[in-house]
């Protein structure tokens, strides 16, 4: 606090000497500039790598645009094309819901699960904590959707094991009818940022009210269906709404374990890995950033839905 | 702490910098430099950086920095630098995008440099074509390849199967594939990769029934019967187990680390000539290079000899000259030639042939004689690729993957890949 205070003074003392016409706006400077400079890097960032490109690709989506030559003002047809005429888009649309709907939850659940075990009392819970998370920190990275890929191939780990079993495991990421499950159980296992969130929400609830519940009678499920849940919806529904939207958003594993092909059949085809062939694949630039604003579009309908049903489920404690 | 800001010492500053900024122009103009970016295995950047200090050390004003990545990030790469007006002086530019490259601005054309510092005219004139677009030339053949079936020698022996021949037809090929994959001499073990959806296969079989990929000016030149019939072809293929299954099939991201023959599956591959180095370097079985089947015993070859790869010359590059000379350099040098042996194709220069034949490696050695004993099985070099043709490329392998699953028959298959492909052409 006091390093901001003296270099405000010392920001201010420059200006202090200047005639008196710049007077106001020396004077916001020396009242506000250090928290200023302070947030200059924030404020760079932002208007530089996040606004100003937003504001850019809402234009390029108007225009045909190669990388090579200037950008061509077409209108709407780039959208009118989106909406009328490019099964691609559907079907990377669909394959993006499938996966949002299959791992979003099957995630949530799989978190909720390792929160409460973990709650219990664990020895070493920091240690495990840790290692759980630590799927988490690695697994956008390609380094283990390459894994991924070795793990699930024909004669990969997964089907060496099944084999064990007297099982013939199918080339998991190769079939059409699994590759998707490859995808949602990657992400599934990814699971420890929102567990992290679960067992501080799970922290926060009392104790001495599962303490009234079993003097009562309730079992442990019972206690669960009634304390731990309704009092956790609040964290769900963050948690929820946080990683539908990282699904939306998901690029990296299907883009390694299809080789940018979003194959076989477009079963991998995420939304964003179709953006990306447009844009880079195909040059067409203008094109793919209609599609981001689509994306943004169906991500924001998608949150406010999640808000406006929130308040027939989620009990806040007041 | 201000500093007083007088008009002598505004000057006396201006003045220092002025001639601070002539001196480093001056120190620069003597030091050039050239970026340079490519795609391929480590082998090749191996070879390449060699050649860049052979040039360096001819000519020690110039300093050259070379990049290297695979296949399909070079592309989004070289996108967004020639976007953000940064292109490497030297490109790499493959015949399938030269055209778009060209068309769009992006390259620098050489004609002028023609004679005095590009020195090509022993070079095979059809593969100066090739690099030319709308009659300006754009890119140097960096060698010669052809498309080739790559075969696994000792499961075809182990099989007790000859290898084939130039002779050999497609119904021959089924026949071997499915004699392969019957002797069962290895575990989950096939004859063939399944090649429906290998677009430079389809080019051949296509081009023997005397039509195309693309025409010369950009349209579709095959149609839905010619696609089911392929189709069709592969459909016997797998009923047969003549070739792997399409989840086997799928792995293939058609580079040398995930094709069948690689990973184990398949006693083939498609790819072109030149690739045959990258193959055997990660197989240990002996790979040997095999024209395409023919369609009927006296069809004649679809095979063409193409240009492997060119080096462009940006048109954003400060010193086209220097380029044009760094690329002469590079394909004509006898001493470079050596060091790059035909991991790029066949060299162009008749000369540096000449020069480079005693010097290969058994490898080298069977990729020339194959690229140069092709004979009647080559006929002309198609047009270049219209834009559009990479897109193309990914919908047969997708259609061919929907037939392959049987989601769609061999008709539909057909109907669907020539609806697709034209829509995409006609897009550009």
């Amino acid at each position: 606090m006091a390093a901001v205070q003296d270099s405000a003074v010392a920001i201010g003392a420059g200006a202090r000497g200047r005639p008196a016409a710049q007077g106001r706006f020396a004077a916001l400077w020396t009242k506000h500039g250090a928290g200023y400079m302070f947030l200059l890097p924030w404020l760079v960032g932002f208007f530089g790598l996040t606004l100003g490109p937003a504001v850019a690709s809402l234009y390029l989506s108007f225009t045909s645009f190669d990388l090579i030559r200037s950008p061509e003002w077409v209108g709407t047809a780039n959208y009118v094309r989106i909406a009328t005429a490019d099964p691609k888009f559907a079907a990377s649309l669909k394959v993006t819901f499938l996966y949002v709907v299959l791992s979003v939850p099957f995630k949530l659940a799989f978190a909720l699960f390792v929160a409460i075990l973990l709650d219990r009392g664990v020895k070493g819970l920091t240690v495990y904590r840790a290692i759980f998370y630590l799927p988490s920190l690695l697994g956008g990275s390609v380094a283990i959707a390459v894994l991924w890929r070795q793990l699930f191939a024909g004669d990969g780990l997964i089907n060496s094991l099944l084999a064990q079993f007297g099982i013939e495991g199918p080339s998991w990421i190769s079939h059409p009818d699994y590759s998707i499950w490859t995808l949602v159980v990657l992400s599934v296992w990814q699971f420890g940022s929102p567990m992290i969130i679960f067992l501080a929400g799970l922290r926060q609830i009392p104790t001495d009210m599962y303490e009234a519940a079993s003097l009562d009678g309730a079992s442990k499920f019972r206690q669960f269906y009634k304390i731990t849940l309704p009092l956790l919806t609040p964290v769900i529904f963050f948690n929820a709404v946080v990683q539908t939207i990282e699904a939306f958003k998901a690029f990296t594993p299907a883009f390694i374990i299809s080789g940018g092909t979003g194959g076989p059949i477009n079963s991998t085809l995420f939304y964003t890995l179709y953006l990306y062939q447009e844009a880079f694949g195909n040059f067409r630039m203008g094109y793919a950033s209609a599609l981001a604003w689509i994306l943004v579009l169906i991500i924001g309908l998608f949150t406010a839905f999640s808000f406006l049903t929130s308040r027939y489920w989620v009990h806040y404690d007041d | 702490m201000t500093m007083r800001m007088t008009r002598r010492n505004v000057l006396a500053g201006g003045a220092a910098l002025l001639s601070y900024s002539m001196l480093a122009s001056s120190a620069l103009s003597e030091e050039a430099r050239l970026r340079l970016l490519w795609w391929g295995s480590q082998a090749r950047a191996d070879r390449t950086n060699k050649v860049n200090q052979l040039f360096t050390s001819a000519n020690p004003n110039v300093a050259i920095n070379g990049e290297f990545l695979g296949w399909s990030d070079y592309w989004p790469r070289l996108a967004t630098q020639v976007a953000g007006r940064n292109a490497p002086d030297i490109i790499q530019m493959d015949y399938r995008y030269i055209v778009e490259y060209a068309r769009r601005g992006a390259l620098a054309p050489l004609n002028d440099y023609l004679g005095k510092v590009l020195k090509v005219e022993d070079f095979d004139q059809v593969q100066i074509q090739g690099g030319s677009v709308d009659g300006k030339l754009y890119g140097i053949s960096l060698g010669a390849n052809s498309a080739t079936m790559l075969v696994n020698t000792v499961a075809f022996e182990e099989a007790g199967v000859e290898l084939p021949t130039p002779t050999t037809t497609w119904e021959d090929l089924a026949r071997i594939g499915a004699e392969i994959t019957k002797a069962g001499k290895r575990k989950g073990y096939y004859g063939l990769s399944d090649g429906s959806g290998v677009e430079p296969l389809l080019e051949n079989w296509l081009r023997q029934r005397g039509k195309a990929l693309f025409t010369a000016d950009g349209k579709i030149g095959y149609d839905a019967n010619d696609a089911a019939e392929w189709f069709a072809l592969w459909a016997a293929m797998r009923e047969a187990k003549a070739c792997v299954p399409p989840d086997i099939q799928a792995l293939d991201q058609f580079n040398p680390d995930t094709a069948p023959l690689s990973l184990g599956k398949a006693a083939t591959s498609y790819a072109h000539s030149n690739q045959l180095v990258a193959y055997q370097a990660i197989n240990k079985d002996k790979l040997a290079l095999r024209n395409h089947p023919l369609i009927g015993k006296d069809a004649k070859g679809g095979h063409y000899r193409k240009p492997s790869m060119f080096f462009s010359v940006s048109a954003q590059t400060k010193d086209p000259e220097l380029g044009a000379k760094y690329v002469n350099f590079f394909v004509t040098d006898p001493k470079a030639a050596e060091i790059l042996g035909v991991e790029r194709g066949v060299p162009e220069s008749a000369a540096v042939r000449e020069k480079l034949a005693p010097t290969l490696d058994e490898l080298g050695r069977a990729a020339l004689d194959y690229v140069s004993g092709l004979g009647p099985l080559a006929g002309p070099l198609p047009p270049p690729p219209p834009s559009g043709a990479g897109e193309a490329e990914l919908a047969l392998r997708t259609v061919a993957e929907q037939v392959g699953f049987g989601q769609l028959d061999v008709k539909q298959g057909g109907e669907t890949l020539v609806n697709e492909v034209t829509q995409i052409l006609s897009r550009g």
